[in-house]
């Protein structure tokens, strides 16, 4: 019974916004939310590239008791990204968070309430090694070639205009 | 005619340097940039030290989770999203489409809070080099700042940078219990092959020595 309320709510909440997004054309990506799986009383970062570049958006995490907060265009990213604090009274189950781009692009996400992590003094400790990277930092430089093809554009340049002097008799 | 040679002589010969230098910046650019390059390793100085002449260790603080962190010595300006475990009992990591986005592990420590807190980040993504990427470079004594969403910064100095495989990770050394404020920052490292990425991880270890 206890969990049947969330599970009623985000449904109608889901209602809500598949009737509120209706005449809205589809969104592209969606809103990801992260992490998916958070506890009472943490905080969920909510991210989508829906908005455009330098696109805002309105936030609605009421589902979870949340309420409302603002995605803001992040630098160097062509996304918008916003925060908020899960209640600690959230009950586990699956909530619908949605954000509305100033645009008018509506977008949503869920994010699943669970209880399964306690708490920093009896939390489970991580074991393993991390998986922080894929070796892209080993291919070429997308800067560094961008920046060797306009130093030889330079060259190029400058060539071409000494063999003209040069074809019209002024010296070298 | 021989005063106009004379004075297209110096500009010509302007040109011509400049041609000359750009031909060679080009072709070194194109030629080195087309390698990549590994992120920085630390080295054996920056291990744990036998003796003990580290920054005394501040108080700790009340628990407040943290927003962002700061890495000057290696000019990191990171937000920090929170992290769970993976299924098999791995810290999770950030999204790592966004580049500049470091995490947390929420469930455990807060930074500035007696305990161990953990932060972990990419080194490099499918694009190029992440957040992390030159956190080998970091050494010893240098400071890491995280702002607490109480409005608080944690200061952290680091005491050692090590590289451990992912085959023999030393969990309760990273990740296990302290008796005072301390921080953890994780990111890949180690040998890399095509087949099997990293083989390990960079992490530093540091101790809480101020807030303001």
């Amino acid at each position: 019974m206890r969990t049947g309320r969330p599970l009623i709510a985000a449904a109608f909440a889901v209602a809500v916004a598949g009737f509120a997004a209706a005449p809205v054309a589809a969104a592209q990506g969606g809103l990801e939310v992260y992490p998916a799986t958070a506890t009472p009383g943490s905080t969920v970062s909510v991210d989508t590239t829906a908005c455009g570049a330098q696109g805002t958006a309105a936030g609605d995490a009421s589902a979870v008791g949340a309420g409302a907060f603002t995605l803001a265009p992040e630098a160097d990213s062509p996304d918008a990204a916003g925060r908020f604090a899960v209640p600690a009274s959230a009950q586990p189950g699956t909530y619908e968070i949605v954000a509305r781009c100033s645009g008018g692009t509506e977008v949503t996400g869920d994010l699943i309430v669970s209880l399964g992590v306690a708490g920093a003094p009896g939390a489970q400790m991580p074991k393993g090694h991390v998986k922080t990277g894929v070796g892209g930092a080993l291919g070429p430089d997308p800067v560094q070639t961008a920046a060797g093809v306009a130093a030889l554009a330079v060259a190029a340049a400058g060539g071409t205009w000494l063999l003209h002097r040069r074809a019209r008799g002024d010296g070298i | 005619m021989r005063v106009r040679k004379r004075a297209g002589n110096p500009v010509n010969a302007v040109i011509g340097i400049v041609t000359a230098l750009a031909l060679c910046a080009g072709a070194w650019l194109l030629a080195s940039g087309s390698e990549g390059h590994p992120p920085p390793q630390p080295s054996a100085a920056q291990a744990r030290a036998g003796g003990g002449h580290e920054a005394p260790a501040a108080a700790s603080l009340a628990p407040s989770p943290p927003d962002r962190i700061r890495i000057p010595s290696i000019r990191v300006d990171a937000p920090l999203t929170g992290l769970g475990l993976t299924r098999s009992g791995s810290l999770d990591v950030p999204p790592p489409e966004r580049k500049n986005l470091a995490g947390w592990y929420e469930a455990g420590t807060t930074p500035g809070e007696t305990g161990t807190a953990v932060v972990a980040g990419h080194v490099d993504n499918a694009v190029g080099p992440a957040v992390f990427y030159d956190l080998g470079a970091l050494t010893r004594g240098r400071t890491i700042e995280v702002d607490r969403r109480d409005g608080s910064v944690a200061v952290f100095t680091v005491d050692s940078v090590e590289v451990y495989d992912a085959k023999s990770f030393p969990d309760e050394k990273v990740y296990g219990a302290a008796a005072r404020p301390e921080l953890r920052v994780i990111t890949c490292g180690g040998p890399y092959s095509r087949r099997t990425g990293y083989q390990g991880n960079v992490v530093v270890f540091a101790h809480l020595t101020g807030s303001r």
